[in-house]
C-alpha cells in the first residue's frame, strides 16, 4: 500500500519540480527577437553559434546554435573547445543552417540577470571550407546594444535584436 | 574516327571511375527513397493552390502570438516558424486554412545523412567533394562515348532507337539499358556537375540585385490580411514569405517564388523593390531538384533505376571485357611470317572468330604445314606464302572489327613477292542487314588485287554455324588437296554430353517416306518447340539435326527417310523402347515468341513437326498454319494432331496444299497471295511469322512475303526479318 502512495506522489512530484523550474527560468530571462542577415558569399551554409560570455571572457552559455549536424560543430573551434569538454544540451535551442544573402530570424532568450553586467554576447560563424570567423559579431550585452542593428566582421553582414 | 578509339575510351574512363561511380549509385539508391519517404507524409493537408497568402497569414495570426517565416516546399508542404502565445519558438508543418499544427519538422534520418555525406564527399571533405564532382563529369563522358558506340553499333544515329540484336545477355542489356537510361543519366551527372561547380563557387557570380518599383509610398495603413498582393497570391505561386523583422517601416514582407524576389511594405502592400533570379541561381534550384529528386515520386523512382542500371553498366561492362580479353587467344606462332606457306588472318571483335580460325590454324599444323596466324591489321610481306585464308566478323553497319579496320588500306600499299591464293570466310548474323559486308569488301578488294587469285567464292557463315563452317573447311581443302580435321570440339571447348532418349512411338513411313518419331529423354532436359536435336553417329563426324516438337515433354520427330541417309535409315530402324543417343540443342531464334498474340507458321514436308509442338501447346493466341505437301496421302501422318488442334481451338486456321494432285505444282507460297490481309494484320501488331521446311520453300515464300509488305505496309521484309518478326530454320 505504501509504495502505491509513493508511486501516486512522484508525478505530483516531478511536476512541481518542473513547474518550479520553468518558472525559474521564466523569471531569469526575456525572449528577444533575433535576425541575422548573411553576405552574398556562395557555398555552404553557415554555422552560427550564439553564447554569452563572462566578464573574464569565457564562456557562460550557449543561446543559440544554427546547423544541426554536429559532424561539422568542430569547425566553430573555440566554442567546441569549450563544448566539446563539457557537452550541454542543445538540441532545443538548434536551428537550420542558412546560405550566403539570407538571413534567419530566431527567437533566443537571454537572462535577464546578465543584462548590464559586463557580459557579452558572441557570433561565431564558421563555412565548410570557407573559414571561421571567432567573433563574427561581439558586443557587451546592454539593453541599448539590444535594441540596435550591429555588422558583422565575416560571413555575418549585419545582425539584429528586438526584445520580444 | 575509328571505335577502337571510343571502346579504349569508353573503357579506360569506366575503369578509372568505377570505383567511385559505384559508392555513388550505391548509395544515390539509399538517397533516391528519401524524397519519397518524404513526399508519402500527409502534411500536406490542403492544396496550396487553393488559398491564397491573405488567409494564411489570417489563420496563423488567430492561432499564434507571431510568425516570423512561411515556406513551401517541394511536397507543397506548409513549414511556419512562429512564436507560440507561451513565447516559445517553433517550426512547423501547418495546415494553412486553420494555422494548425500538423506535424514536426520531418528530421533526416541517420540513414539519409550517412548516405548524403557518403554520396557527396565520401566523408573526405573538400577532397571528396572534387573526387566526386570530377567522377560525375567522367560519367558524363562515359555516356557519351557509350552513345557514340551504339550509334556506330546500331549503323547511324537514326537508327539508335531500332531494334537491337540479341547475341549476349551482357551486351544486349548493356546497350538496351544504355539507349533507356541515356537521357536520366545525362540529367543526373550535368546536375552533379552543376552543384559541385556551385559549390567550388566556379559558377559565375550572381549579379541580379533588388530594382526599386515605388519610392514614396502611400501612407495609408492596411493590415497585411487586407493588401491587394496577399489577396491575389496562392501560396503555391511561393516558395517563401518573410514577415517583418519589426514594425520599423524599412523592414518589409519579403516573397520569394522560384524566379523572383520581392519586397512588400508592411503598411501598404505596395512592392518596393523586387529582383529577378540570376540564371546561376535558377540552374541550381532546378539541379537541385533533378539531382536529388525533391518533391516528386516519379523522377526519384526514375533516379533509383537509374542508379541500378549504373551498376549493371558496372557489372556488364566488365564482364564484356573480361569476355573479349579470355577469347582473344594468344598467337604463338610456331613459324615465323616469312617461313610459312599459309597465312590465317583474322578480324574478330568479341573472339569467337578466333575460335573459328585457330580450329584452322590447328588443323594445319597437324598435317605438317607451316602455318602464320595473325590479325588483319598486321598483314605485311610473307617470303614463302602461297596461301592466304581471312577469318573475319564485321561490325555494326559493315564496318570492319576493331583488329581489322586497317587491312584494305595497308592491303593496297604492301607488294608480295609472290601470288598468292586467297579465300575469305566471313562470319556474322543474317540478323544484321549488313550481313558480312566487311568479309566481302576485303574479298572484293583481293580479288582486284593483281598479285592475288581466289581459290573459292567467298563464303558467309551465319551465327557461328560449325555446320556450314565444316563445309567450307571440305571445299577447301579439297582445292588444295588436303585432309583437314576439325571438330566441334575444337572450337568450342564445352562438349555437350548426349542423353538417352527411349523410342515411344512409331509411324510407318507414308508415301512420302516420311514418319514420325516419338521418343522421351531419359533425365530431365529443358527444351521448347523449335529446338534442335542434334544426333551424331558413330563413325560419323557430322551431326543431324531435327527440329524438335514438344508433346507433353516427349519429342516428336518428323524425319524423311532418305535412300542412302545413314541417319535417317539408322532411325527408321530403331525398335520401340529401344534408346537413342542425342542432345538437344537450344535454338532461341525459333521459339514462338511468349509476347506474340497471333502466328503464321508456314512449313513444307517435315519442317512441320516444330509447329506441331507449338500448336499443342497453345492456349489463347491465335495460330494459322500453311503446310505444302507432295500429296493427299502425305499428310495422313499428321491428320489426327491437325484435328484435335482444330477442334479445341489451339488452332486457328489450317490450309494445304499439294504439290503433285494436278496438272501444275502448287506450293505453299502460292496461297499466301490470298491471305494477304492476315499477314499484314500479323506483321503490322507485331506478331510473328515462322518458316520451317527447304530452303527452296524459304525463298519462296519470303518473295511472296516480300510482295505483301511491298504493297500493303510500303516497306521491306527486312523490317520484319530484322525486328525478328520472321523467323526461319530451313535446311
Amino acid at each position: 500500500m505504501k509504495t502505491k502512495r509513493t508511486l501516486l506522489l512522484l508525478p505530483v512530484v516531478l511536476l512541481m519540480i518542473t513547474a518550479l523550474f520553468s518558472f525559474k527560468k521564466y523569471t531569469e530571462s526575456s525572449p528577444y527577437k533575433c535576425m541575422i542577415q548573411m553576405k552574398n558569399y556562395t557555398g555552404e551554409g553557415a554555422y552560427i553559434v550564439i553564447s554569452i560570455l563572462n566578464p573574464k571572457g569565457e564562456y557562460e552559455e550557449t543561446l543559440y546554435v544554427q546547423g544541426d549536424d554536429d559532424e561539422w560543430y568542430f569547425d566553430i573551434t573555440e566554442w567546441w573547445n569549450f563544448q566539446g569538454k563539457k557537452r550541454a544540451n542543445i538540441d532545443a535551442i538548434t536551428g537550420a543552417t542558412i546560405s550566403g544573402g539570407e538571413r534567419s530570424i530566431s527567437v533566443i532568450q537571454i537572462p535577464k540577470d546578465k543584462v548590464n553586467q559586463g557580459y557579452k554576447i558572441r557570433f561565431e560563424t564558421a563555412v565548410e571550407d570557407q573559414g571561421y570567423h571567432k567573433d563574427d559579431v561581439e558586443f557587451e550585452l546592454t539593453s541599448e546594444n539590444l535594441k540596435s542593428k550591429l555588422e558583422g566582421k565575416g560571413f555575418i553582414r549585419y545582425i539584429r535584436m528586438i526584445p520580444q | 574516327m575509328t571505335i577502337s578509339i571510343w571502346r579504349f575510351s569508353h573503357l579506360t574512363l569506366a575503369i578509372s571511375a568505377t570505383l567511385f561511380i559505384t559508392v555513388a549509385s550505391l548509395t544515390g539508391i539509399i538517397l533516391a527513397f528519401e524524397p519519397i519517404s518524404n513526399k508519402i507524409n500527409p502534411y500536406n493537408v490542403v492544396d496550396t493552390q487553393t488559398i491564397s497568402i491573405a488567409e494564411a497569414i489570417a489563420a496563423l495570426q488567430n492561432e499564434y502570438e507571431e510568425t516570423i517565416t512561411i515556406n513551401i516546399d517541394e511536397n507543397d508542404f506548409v513549414i511556419a516558424n512562429i512564436i507560440t502565445k507561451e513565447g516559445k519558438s517553433e517550426t512547423i508543418y501547418i495546415n494553412p486554412k486553420t494555422g494548425k499544427k500538423v506535424g514536426d519538422l520531418i528530421e533526416k534520418s541517420p540513414l539519409f545523412e550517412f548516405a548524403t555525406n557518403l554520396h557527396r564527399s565520401l566523408f573526405l571533405k573538400t577532397t571528396g567533394r572534387f573526387i566526386i564532382g570530377f567522377v560525375s563529369f567522367l560519367l558524363f563522358l562515359i555516356s557519351i562515348t557509350g552513345t557514340i558506340l551504339i550509334v556506330k553499333r546500331q549503323g547511324g544515329f537514326k537508327k539508335i532507337f531500332s531494334k537491337v540484336v540479341k547475341e549476349d545477355f551482357n551486351q544486349y542489356y548493356h546497350i538496351i539499358l544504355g539507349k533507356w537510361f541515356l537521357i536520366p543519366i545525362a540529367i543526373i551527372t550535368l546536375t552533379g556537375i552543376y552543384l559541385s561547380l556551385e559549390k567550388f563557387s566556379l559558377l559565375p557570380k550572381n549579379k541580379a540585385i533588388h530594382e526599386e518599383i515605388t519610392q514614396n509610398s502611400p501612407s495609408s495603413k492596411l493590415k497585411p490580411t487586407e493588401f491587394e498582393i496577399f489577396k491575389t497570391t496562392k501560396l503555391s505561386d511561393i516558395t517563401a514569405l518573410e514577415f517583418p523583422f519589426s514594425s520599423d517601416e524599412e523592414d518589409y514582407f519579403n516573397i520569394t517564388t522560384v524566379n523572383k524576389e520581392f519586397a512588400v511594405h508592411q503598411f501598404n502592400g505596395t512592392i518596393i523593390t523586387q529582383k529577378k533570379q540570376g540564371l546561376v541561381s535558377l540552374g541550381s534550384y532546378y539541379s537541385l531538384i533533378l539531382h536529388t529528386g525533391k518533391g516528386s515520386i516519379i523522377w526519384s523512382l526514375v533516379l533509383l533505376l537509374s542508379c541500378f542500371a549504373i551498376l549493371f553498366f558496372i557489372i556488364s561492362g566488365f564482364s564484356m571485357t573480361l569476355k573479349r580479353r579470355k577469347s582473344k587467344t594468344n598467337i604463338n606462332n610456331k613459324f615465323t611470317k616469312d617461313k610459312a606457306e599459309f597465312i590465317v588472318l583474322v578480324g574478330s571483335e568479341t573472339g569467337s572468330t578466333f575460335n573459328f580460325a585457330n580450329a584452322f590454324y590447328n588443323a594445319l599444323l597437324k598435317i605438317d604445314k607451316k602455318v602464320f596466324i595473325t590479325t588483319l591489321n598486321e598483314y605485311t610481306t610473307y617470303k614463302e606464302a602461297k596461301n592466304i585464308i581471312i577469318f573475319t566478323a564485321t561490325y555494326g553497319d559493315g564496318d570492319a572489327p576493331i583488329n581489322a579496320n586497317k587491312f584494305i588500306e595497308i592491303s593496297k600499299k604492301i607488294k608480295q613477292q609472290n601470288i598468292l591464293k586467297f579465300a575469305v570466310v566471313g562470319f556474322g548474323s543474317k540478323a544484321y542487314p549488313e550481313f558480312c559486308k566487311f568479309a566481302i569488301l576485303a574479298h572484293a578488294n583481293l580479288q582486284i588485287h593483281e598479285k592475288f587469285i581466289p581459290t573459292l567464292p567467298i563464303y558467309k557463315i551465319d551465327n557461328q554455324s560449325f555446320e556450314s563452317f565444316k563445309i567450307w573447311v571440305k571445299q577447301w581443302s579439297f582445292n588444295n588437296q588436303l585432309v583437314l580435321n576439325i571438330h566441334e570440339e575444337d572450337i568450342k571447348k564445352t562438349s555437350k554430353e548426349n542423353i538417352d532418349f527411349k523410342v515411344l512411338e512409331k509411324t510407318n513411313q507414308n508415301v512420302d517416306d516420311t514418319f514420325l518419331l516419338k521418343i522421351k529423354p531419359s533425365k530431365k532436359v529443358k527444351f521448347v518447340s523449335g529446338d534442335l536435336l542434334s544426333i551424331s553417329l558413330k563413325n560419323e563426324n557430322k551431326n543431324r539435326l531435327y527440329s524438335v516438337a514438344k508433346i507433353d515433354k516427349t519429342i516428336l520427330l518428323s524425319i524423311k527417310k532418305h535412300e542412302f541417309g545413314v541417319c535417317s535409315t539408322y532411325l527408321n530402324n530403331l525398335q520401340l523402347n529401344e534408346n537413342l543417343s542425342a542432345h538437344i540443342q537450344e535454338n532461341k531464334q525459333f521459339h514462338f515468341p511468349k509476347k506474340a498474340t497471333e502466328g503464321i507458321l508456314i512449313a513444307n514436308g517435315t519442317g512441320i513437326a516444330p509447329f506441331l509442338g507449338m500448336i499443342k501447346k497453345n492456349k489463347k493466341k491465335k495460330i494459322h498454319l500453311f503446310w505444302g505437301g507432295k500429296t493427299k496421302e502425305s499428310i495422313k501422318i499428321y491428320t489426327d494432331l491437325i484435328n484435335i488442334a482444330l477442334e479445341n481451338k489451339s488452332l486457328s486456321t489450317f490450309k494445304s496444299v499439294f504439290s503433285q494432285e494436278q496438272q501444275e505444282k502448287i506450293y505453299v507460297q502460292y496461297i499466301l497471295k490470298n491471305h494477304a490481309k492476315l499477314v499484314v494484320d500479323v506483321l503490322k501488331n507485331g506478331n510473328v511469322i515462322m518458316i520451317c521446311g527447304s530452303i527452296a520453300m524459304q525463298k519462296g515464300v519470303e518473295s511472296e512475303l516480300e510482295k505483301i509488305v511491298n504493297t500493303h505496309l510500303n516497306t521491306s521484309l527486312t523490317e520484319f526479318i530484322n525486328r525478328g518478326q520472321i523467323k526461319t530454320d530451313c535446311y
